[in-house]
């Protein structure tokens, strides 16, 4: 059975009809994005099921989850903090940043904290140079952008998506 | 003819055609660039920059768009700031190309010392080690040592399985991408791809099982570097260590050119053995490619179960004698007692003219064992210089009744490259197959309906046809060439003359017959079937054909192998003769065995299904007295006072040509003959092409076009005959890798074996109570057998596929009860 198929049948639906009919692999990076913000990572299981969708090999779906780092393969936290330490960043000090917050959080990078909400990841370029240190946060299906950052403030978000994190487990 | 275009390249003028790329430009003319991930045969995606060259364009002048001028007068050329890859670089009309300057060497030092930073130096252990571009660019331009930390080099996995047939070495992986490209865009099995990227890229197969591909082993040829290899031979020998053998693959009527290697050595007893099995390029057979069943599917030849005596039956027992022993009771017992002869289509030309000159001289007949009919295929098949490679816009190609991605992989491929290049493909069949992708046209009968289907087809008047059949005869109506492929699928000895003459009767109408690119081609089950045919043997699917009493002789048939019901056809001869390999269930059944050696062991030729006669050469010496076939039936000839040429093979083939038109003028000789071939692949060159050899012993020749045959009046479709009450329609398919007695013994793919599995619509099994992955019980007349249940939506209703080779007793068509087999447990 493929769930995507069953959990999304109108949205599957949807995004296929933004492309033509004989180009349907154009949707596998949307349908992946679909399945990540429904299970937290991508499973082989999903990469099968978007393959059978969008008429492509799982090996091609499986080397698109591995091209970006936006899609993971392994169950991290609730939320992938994502550094970019590429050049530029790196000469605003984005380096030194990521590893005062990781020191600050006792973890290493791309670890996940004991509590499950927080991965740290090292990533490229997030086109944000000139507002360096930045990082965007993955999580319930959105990604948000933090420029400008110092560990504090970093600290700071931190807090804010445990707090979050536990309010929705209380639901 | 397409324009062309003069440049120089490295101060020598060159013409070719337009669209040419700088690096096919140089080395059609002799000059090498080297290259890692180029591949003459894929698209050019320019990765590893190893190909850069110096390029120049003529200077023009924007405001008079006229060249500008040297003031000796010839065009000023302006060099670009920077190194091109000459892969991806087209020529243009004047360019001025430079691979040899300190420019372009300093490019290639340094593009080698940075594919190095993390390439293991291995070399001693690696299987590529003494074929490996890598290690003859380094040594050509490398530099002595790198800047690159050797600390800092990456470690990465070493032995990691893409599935069981092939291992990937991951840091030995440039990343030139050809693997991928390869399974991408020549086979259209996309399942292998990268992962991650920058210093993390690797090569990765998610597909079930690994690597699942019938073509994987052409990426081992391929790959630049000893990445990837076959688990066949992976740490099987040296490459300076064997010798090389021209043969032909034996596994099916493609004919693919190989090249065994062998060798002498201590693990094998001090025999000389096969090592591997490599393509050797043939552009008008297999390119420089071969299916998955050719390479590992010689360890037949080698396999202990071998016969290595002759054995005679005393007392009831078969007993090992001499050959002169074993040759006199065939004198004794054979005397003046016509000879009844069965023979498979894995024996050579040679073996089979033998064999139809003993059934003539003793007054007997010869039969072809097969349950396909190709007595049309001699006139109708093709002939002069027929090239699948040169079908394409214009072309039609019509596949009927089979699934050749499963009965002959190469052709399969041949098909879809000309329904690339632009031909119309029509594809017939009860169920989609893998060509369905590239088809213009699909037609679907109904198993039994498919000389209907072709006649329809056929007729001029298309009233009653179907709208695909229609539109199918409408794109045969302006095709300049025809050629048609019919296999077995659902088919017995009976059905297949239908289908057979139906086709034919198609080439005679639309004109095709005689056109030089046109005709029949049988997909036979054995890869000299066409021969038989070619020398007028008559099809047999069993014994029953033959008559009774007189001298029973078979050679390479096991009759009773495929169908124990076949034994009663043994006991009411007078003397029964086996010739074989192995002690088959027919030779158990034998007064007489004889042994023979095999085909890799001596000389001969086997007649493609695209009628092409070529030759295979010993790659290995012959087992000490054993002798080929000819030549034992020659001896036993010889024994009752027959004259038969014995005692070459090209003798043999010279007197066959004498007599049969088809094969006149052709010698050993004639088919050993080669001609430069495009791409250039095998030498030593740094244009790396693969470890596919060069074809330096023989392209093979068409043979021409037989005699008419009269068609046949008999009726030509499968007999339905006392059908069981609620009994389902059994039709037989062909699956590749099966476990036929020259294939079983390649146990590397026992894993994906085809399993003896009856594939049916879940409507058709509902009913019946049978279930997925259940065993159900077939019952056949005097032979029932057991086999898993497959649900498969694509099987048309009231009918099963049953796979050939697979222990099930039948090759045509049947009907019968089936039941599920209760668990006692449970009842």
């Amino acid at each position: 059975m493929n769930t995507i198929l069953n959990d999304y049948a109108d949205e599957v639906q949807a995004i296929l009809a933004r492309y033509p009919q004989d180009q349907k692999r154009s949707a596998v990076m949307p349908l992946i994005h679909l399945v990540q913000a429904r299970d937290g990572y991508v499973t082989k299981q999903a990469m099968t099921e978007i393959a059978e969708i969008v008429g492509i090999s799982v090996t091609d779906v499986a080397s698109v989850v591995g091209f970006y780092t936006l899609y993971h393969e392994e169950k991290g936290g609730r939320y992938h903090l994502q550094v970019c330490t590429d050049l530029p960043c790196a000469l605003r000090g984005a380096d030194e940043f990521l590893a005062k917050l990781c020191e600050n959080i006792g973890i290493k990078v791309g670890e996940t904290t004991p509590d499950g909400v927080i991965t740290i990841e090292e990533v490229t370029c997030l086109a944000g140079c000139h507002h360096a240190p930045m990082f965007q946060v993955q999580g319930d299906g959105a990604i948000t952008y933090h420029e400008n950052q110092s560990v504090d403030s970093a600290l700071e978000i931190i807090a804010e998506l445990r707090r979050k994190a536990a309010a929705q487990e209380a639901e | 003819m397409s324009k062309m275009v003069t440049l120089s390249i490295d101060g020598r003028s060159v013409t070719v055609p337009e669209n040419t790329l700088v690096v096919d430009a140089a080395k059609m003319n002799g000059i090498d660039i080297p290259v890692f991930c180029y591949h003459p045969k894929m698209k050019p995606v320019g990765m590893c920059r190893m190909c850069l060259v110096e390029i120049g364009r003529p200077m023009i002048d924007r405001a008079t768009n006229q060249p500008v001028l040297e003031d000796n007068g010839s065009p000023k050329i302006q060099f670009s700031p920077k190194l091109e890859t000459s892969c991806t670089t087209p020529v243009s009309e004047g360019m001025v190309v430079l691979t040899r300057n300190d420019k372009v060497e300093a490019a290639r030092k340094e593009i080698i010392e940075f594919i190095l930073t993390s390439h293991p130096l291995d070399c001693p252990i690696c299987d590529k080690g003494g074929e490996c571009p890598l290690q003859n660019l380094t040594m050509r331009f490398g530099s002595k040592e790198g800047r690159f930390l050797f600390d800092e080099k990456m470690h990465l996995a070493k032995h990691v399985p893409l599935g069981e047939l092939i291992w990937l070495d991951r840091e030995r992986c440039i990343q030139c991408a050809r693997c991928v490209r390869f399974q991408h865009d020549v086979v259209d099995d996309p399942v292998l791809d990268f992962h991650n990227r920058g210093r993390s890229l690797e090569i990765m197969t998610f597909s079930e099982p690994g690597f699942g591909s019938y073509f994987s082993g052409n990426t081992t040829d391929i790959c630049p570097v000893g990445a990837l290899t076959t688990a066949d031979f992976r740490f099987g020998a040296r490459p300076w260590e064997m010798k090389p053998a021209a043969s032909l693959c034996a596994q099916c009527p493609v004919g693919c050119n190989l090249e065994y290697t062998v060798r002498r050595e201590a693990k094998s007893g001090g025999a000389t053995v096969i090592k591997r099995a490599l393509p050797r390029q043939n552009e008008s057979v297999n390119e420089i490619w071969i299916c998955d069943k050719g390479r590992f599917g010689y360890h037949y030849t080698q396999d202990p179960a071998r016969l290595g005596q002759p054995l005679v039956r005393r007392d009831g027992e078969l007993v090992p004698v001499t050959f002169e022993e074993a040759l006199k009771i065939i004198a004794e017992k054979a005397a003046h007692q016509p000879f009844q002869i069965l023979a498979g289509g894995k024996l050579s030309t040679e073996d089979l003219a033998a064999l139809r000159g003993l059934a003539q001289e003793s007054g007997g007949k010869a039969w072809l064992h097969t349950y396909m009919s190709g007595g049309f295929t001699p006139h109708y098949g093709l002939s002069a210089d027929a090239n699948l490679g040169a079908l394409g816009q214009g072309d039609a190609v019509l596949v009927a009744a089979s699934d050749l991605h499963e009965e002959a992989p190469i052709w399969w491929l041949r098909v879809k490259q000309a329904a690339e290049r632009g031909a119309a493909l029509i594809v017939m069949n009860p169920r989609p197959t893998r060509l369905k992708k590239y088809a213009r046209h699909v037609i679907r009968y109904a198993y039994g309906e498919e000389s209907l289907a072709v006649a329809a087809m056929a007729e001029e008047n298309l009233a009653l046809a179907g709208e695909e059949i229609r539109a199918a005869a409408e794109t045969l109506k302006s095709a300049r060439n025809l050629v048609i492929f019919y296999g077995s699928e659902g088919l017995g000895l009976t059905g297949s003359k239908g289908l057979e003459q139906a086709l034919a009767d198609l080439l005679e109408r639309g004109g095709f017959t005689g056109r030089e690119n046109s005709g029949l081609i049988g997909v036979w089950h054995a890869p000299n079937l066409q021969a038989g045919f070619e020398l007028g043997l008559p099809p047999a699917e069993g014994l029953a054909d033959l008559p009774a009493g007189g001298v029973l002789y078979l050679a390479a048939a096991d009759p009773a192998g495929d169908d124990p019901r076949q034994a009663a056809y043994f006991s009411g001869r007078e003397f029964v003769i086996v010739q074989d390999l192995f002690l088959t269930e027919s030779a158990k059944l034998a007064d007489v065995v004889l042994p023979v050696l095999a085909y890799t062991e001596r000389e001969g030729t086997f007649v493609s299904g695209e009628r092409r006669l070529q030759r295979y050469y010993p790659a290995l010496a012959a087992r000490p007295g054993l002798k080929a076939d000819f030549a034992l039936t020659a001896l036993i000839a010889k024994s009752l006072g027959y004259e038969l040429e014995g005692r070459a093979a090209s003798l043999a083939l010279e007197k066959l040509a004498a007599s049969q038109p088809a094969f006149e003028g052709l010698n050993y000789l004639k088919l050993a003959e080669v001609h430069e071939q495009w791409p250039q692949v095998g030498g030593s060159d740094l244009y790396y092409g693969g470890t596919s050899y060069a074809n330096r012993q023989g392209l093979g020749k068409h043979l021409s076009r037989a005699a008419k045959p009269e068609p046949d009046a008999a009726p030509l479709r499968e007999g339905i005959r006392d059908v069981p009450k609620n009994a389902l329609r059994l039709v037989p398919h062909t699956r590749l890798y099966d476990a036929g007695s020259t294939f079983a013994p390649s146990r590397l793919l026992d894993q994906r074996r085809a399993r003896r599995q009856l594939r049916i619509h879940p409507r058709s099994a509902e009913p019946l109570g049978l279930q997925q992955g259940s065993q159900a019980l077939i019952e056949l007349e005097g032979a029932p057998f057991t086999a898993e249940i497959v649900l498969d939506e694509t099987i048309p209703g009231g009918t099963a596929l049953y796979p050939r080779s697979l222990g099930v007793p039948m090759n045509a068509p049947f009907h019968a009860v089936v039941k599920p087999v209760f668990d006692k447990s449970a009842s």
